[in-house]
């Protein structure tokens, strides 16, 4: 129970964190707002609230979204991101999940000593890296290939560890009793361990998507052709364009956005649960 | 049985052992190999050992040290701001009796946009005659050159960048409150606490290892700043805004200097692991 | 020739300084109901793993029906099991469950689709068919578990403590069920339990297993009235065979408070002579209060106190303090009597054992 001054005092907090929202937000509102104006109403209504208020729906209201999707490659990148995501998704859950699966459940010569090592990479800072990689890469005459950008973004520490604190808690006899079954443990893996862990494949397949999703620097360095580029590249390139209006890049920006929107509202159990965990020290 | 079991786990572990070799194994091992000589990517033959002398030049080379400085800057600039104000802010919504999941939704909002898409509306609100300049014109407040200006573009992104990321680590914040169990509260309310009181003995002891958790991982953020610059300024005006990550990538995949962009590979990464084997330390003191 | 042969089966883990399974013998007729019992950590469980092709056998011979499987993978060896924890499949109905070993057997579907339909209806889990094993309570699950088994036909079934998770009126029921399925399907079974009951009602001979090595193995009541040594003679029965440390003098028995008991002389024959420390052991219900065995042995007539009562009308234990140690009594309804009651008792001479009081060694199954 709150006591009169408790909820006076409530009120006062809950106005002040209110009013902090929305000059928190005023950049995610002006941007929405003026992704459905011409340059010259932006100009114009910069002065007043208006800034912040969408144009009344008319003939033009989605002009510039029209323009970008219809006159520039972007629904392309937007394309090509997507598949490079699923490919990622795909072969990160099975070479992260049968890595972290060994580690969890096979007694192979080194185990430990292969666990330990894949908890010591989770330190390394990628960037460090990623001069290397590209050098791989060009020699490997992979630059401008999807190859080329899928393959070392497919092995992931991190993963390999989340997986593998997972796996460990599943109990054995399952894989007894499907031995008996005559499942043999490659079938064991795919119709067994994945489907019993369904939380942690969601995870790590959303964080794996976002991650494609808003990668800036590696596909910058692999993508040169515009056929390949991804959306945020892609976004680059379309709001470097001088011909690109202030609408219109408003308007990319939004559309990038709205794919992460569309996963943040579907998983955001699996995303808050995953950031939480990195905060706790079993994560 | 322990044959079969050796096959089998090589067979589960090798793919991802061969990708690891590939990409990380060997790029450390490169790296670390690079960094003693003067390898210059477009003229391999007449690479030469060099020893320490990259690791001295390094120190000498003035971009590099105002990018280190840069770096520091930026560092210093964000984690206070985003550290505390996710306290704050985490602390604020936990108590708030209404529109709670408004509240974490809404400072939530920036960090589910990308860098890039965060650091091309930003440059916008930033321009000579944007929408920052107006709101502040209405205060009587003179327009800002913000990112066109070697004195203000590294406060400026960094006061974008805390905006971006600061909801990320207020909900690591109020997972840890709602950890908290209750009864301790409850039962400091038997003991006749003041609020103050609770905060001061329940929450933050409770919350002090998640605190050294978000304290490292958001500095270690900040010393790997490399995006927003790129996009928003290329790393100017006047290299005011160009970052160790930033030099390193140039030196690398620009001048294809590797040899160089080696030797900082490893100073950064040292920071990296010394800031991780700190943090560790800190956290199983308070559990120990 | 046995259909199961176990030839001085070792186990020993890596690192471990003593052998956790050693030289375990046995023969297993075809059809036969085993059970193996111990306490914790006596090997049964490892042994039925190793029959079951989940455990390395570090010596001796496993054979099944004539063939040396030591090296045999699990699912050759034309065995099912039932798991403790039941070990089912969390993601797949109750149907599903039961058929996958089937499916992947290459069974065609309308036979699966039959012997599902059969193992479902002799267990009773028709209106839980389409449910996952979350939503069933631990007894529909253990039938789960024992209709997956059930249905590939095997000719040899494990079980490794499968009622252990079971409340005490489910385990009673479970244990009919199990019999009878037995019955019905005539596969070799071998039971693992560390519950003496369920061994005793169950299985046609025990093994009965302490620190890897077998203590004894027979039919139920040649354990309960033959133990071989101490450990076999208190752990199986309940309540536990009475133990008294006495001294043996020529045909007279001296119990530490100075009672004295004669032995007739079958009995003193049977002990053959020895003398000195031993352990008198005697069952509870081998203790006698009714007035014609007490005026039969007038002469061995004992006295003690009643201490502690358990009523249960057609069972009441009575207990003791008496020759140094506790000791219960079983009578009949009649002979009850009231805590701090005087009480008058026998033994009932011819089911007196003697243990060596090192060894254990029962002198009168010598």
């Amino acid at each position: 129970m709150l006591t009169k001054r408790q909820k006076w005092l409530n009120w006062i907090l809950v106005g002040f964190l209110l009013v902090l929202s929305v000059f928190f937000l005023f950049p995610v509102l002006w941007m929405l707002a003026n992704s459905f104006k011409p340059d010259a109403a932006i100009t114009a209504d910069m002065n007043s609230i208006a800034a912040f208020i969408p144009p009344a729906p008319n003939g033009s209201f989605f002009e510039n979204y029209v323009s970008i999707l219809f006159n520039t490659k972007f629904l392309r990148y937007m394309a090509n991101t997507l598949f490079y995501a699923a490919l990622l998704i795909l072969l990160g859950i099975v070479v992260n999940g049968l890595a972290g699966y060994a580690l969890a459940k096979i007694k192979f010569p080194f185990r430990d000593q292969w666990l330990l090592i894949i908890m010591m990479l989770l330190i390394v800072p990628t960037e460090t890296v990623i001069t290397i990689h590209f050098l791989i890469i060009a020699k490997a005459g992979l630059l401008n290939t999807v190859l080329g950008y899928i393959l070392p973004s497919i092995v992931n520490p991190f993963n390999i560890f989340l997986f593998r604190q997972v796996f460990v808690s599943l109990p054995d006899d399952v894989y007894e009793a499907a031995q008996l079954d005559f499942c043999g443990p490659v079938k064991y893996f795919f119709t067994m361990v994945l489907p019993m862990s369904k939380t942690v494949v969601a995870t790590v397949s959303v964080f794996t998507f976002l991650n494609v999703w808003n990668d800036y620097l590696w596909p910058s360095l692999v993508f040169t052709s515009s056929d390949l580029l991804t959306a945020q590249i892609g976004l680059n390139s379309i709001t470097s364009n001088d011909n690109t209006t202030m609408g219109q890049t408003l308007a990319v920006i939004t559309l990038v956005t709205i794919p992460v929107i569309i996963i943040y509202s579907l998983f955001s159990k699996q995303i808050v649960e995953g950031v939480t965990s990195t905060g706790s020290k079993e994560g | 049985m322990r044959r079969k079991n050796s096959i089998m786990g090589m067979a589960f572990f090798g793919p991802a052992l061969v990708l690891l070799t590939l990409f990380l194994f060997l790029p450390m091992v490169l790296t670390f190999g690079f960094s003693f000589t003067d390898y210059f990517a477009l003229n391999p033959e007449l690479t030469h050992f060099v020893g320490l002398e990259n690791y001295l030049n390094i120190f000498k080379d003035e971009l590099f040290v105002q990018s280190f400085f840069n770096t520091v800057k930026f560092v210093l600039i964000i984690v206070p701001l985003q550290c505390g104000g996710a306290l704050l802010l985490a602390l604020a919504i936990n108590h708030a009796a209404h529109c709670k999941k408004y509240f974490k939704v809404a400072f939530f909002v920036p960090v589910v946009m990308s860098l890039a898409v965060v650091s091309t509306l930003w440059m916008q609100i930033y321009s000579p005659e944007g929408i920052l300049n107006t709101l502040l014109g209405q205060f009587g407040i003179d327009a800002q050159p913000f990112i066109h200006s070697a004195k203000q573009s590294l406060p400026s992104i960094a006061i974008m960048s805390v905006w971006q990321g600061v909801g990320y680590q207020m909900i690591i914040f109020l997972g840890g409150l709602q950890n908290i169990n209750p009864a301790l509260y409850e039962a400091a309310e038997m003991d006749h606490a003041t609020g103050w009181q609770k905060f001061k003995d329940i929450t933050l002891p409770e919350l002090k290892p998640l605190c050294v958790f978000v304290f490292i991982t958001v500095t270690i953020g900040a010393f790997r700043m490399l995006v927003q610059p790129m996009v928003m300024t290329g790393g100017g005006p006047d290299h005011s805004t160009y970052t160790i990550v930033y030099d390193i990538y140039e030196t690398g995949t620009v001048n294809w200097e590797m040899g160089l962009a080696s030797t900082m590979a490893i100073v950064f990464t040292i920071f990296v692991v010394v800031l991780t084997i700190i943090q560790n330390v800190l956290t199983r003191d308070k559990e120990g | 020739m046995s259909f199961i042969e176990f030839k001085n089966i070792c186990k020993k883990y890596p690192g471990a300084d003593r052998n956790t399974v050693d030289g375990f013998n046995l023969n297993i007729e075809e059809k036969e109901f085993i059970a193996f019992v111990g306490p914790s950590g006596c090997g049964k469980s490892t042994t039925l793993r190793m029959v079951a092709g989940f455990e390395e056998i570090t010596g001796g011979d496993l054979l099944i029906d004539g063939k040396k499987v030591n090296e045999t993978a699990p699912k050759d060896r034309g065995i099912a099991m039932v798991f403790q924890n039941y070990a089912l499949y969390p993601h797949m109905t109750v149907e599903k469950n039961i058929a996958y070993g089937l499916k992947n057997m290459g069974v065609p579907a309308d036979e699966i689709e039959k012997k599902v339909n059969w193992a479902v209806r002799i267990l009773g889990l028709e209106e839980y068919r389409y449910r996952k094993p979350k939503n069933l309570s631990g007894g529909q699950r253990q039938r789960v578990a024992l209709g997956r088994a059930i249905v590939k036909n095997q000719k040899v079934f494990l079980m490794d403590e499968p009622l252990s998770n079971l409340d005490a009126k489910l385990r009673v029921s479970m244990r009919t069920e199990i019999s009878k399925l037995h019955r019905e399907l005539g596969a070799t079974t071998i039971y693992v339990t560390h519950d003496q009951v369920e061994a005793m009602t169950m299985a046609d001979r025990i093994v009965i297993m302490k620190d890897g090595i077998v203590q004894q193995v027979g039919k139920p009541m040649e354990l309960y009235e033959h133990p071989v040594n101490q450990f076999v003679a208190g752990f199986i029965g309940s309540p536990q065979m009475n133990f008294f440390s006495v001294e043996v003098e020529g045909n007279t028995v001296k119990f530490c408070d100075g009672n004295r008991l004669a032995l007739p002389e079958d009995t003193a024959k049977k002990l053959g002579g020895r003398q000195g420390r031993m352990v008198l052991g005697i069952r509870g219900e081998d203790v006698k209060l009714d007035e014609e065995s007490i005026r039969q042995y007038e002469n061995n007539k004992l006295e003690a106190v009643t201490s502690d009562t358990e009523v249960m009308g057609n069972e009441n234990n009575l207990y003791f303090t008496f020759g140094g140690s506790q000791a219960v009594a079983r009578v009949s309804k009649y002979e009850v009597s009231q805590i701090g009651d005087r009480i008058s008792f026998v033994f009932l001479p011819s089911k007196i054992h003697f243990f060596d009081a090192e060894t254990g060694v029962n002198y009168m199954e010598g």
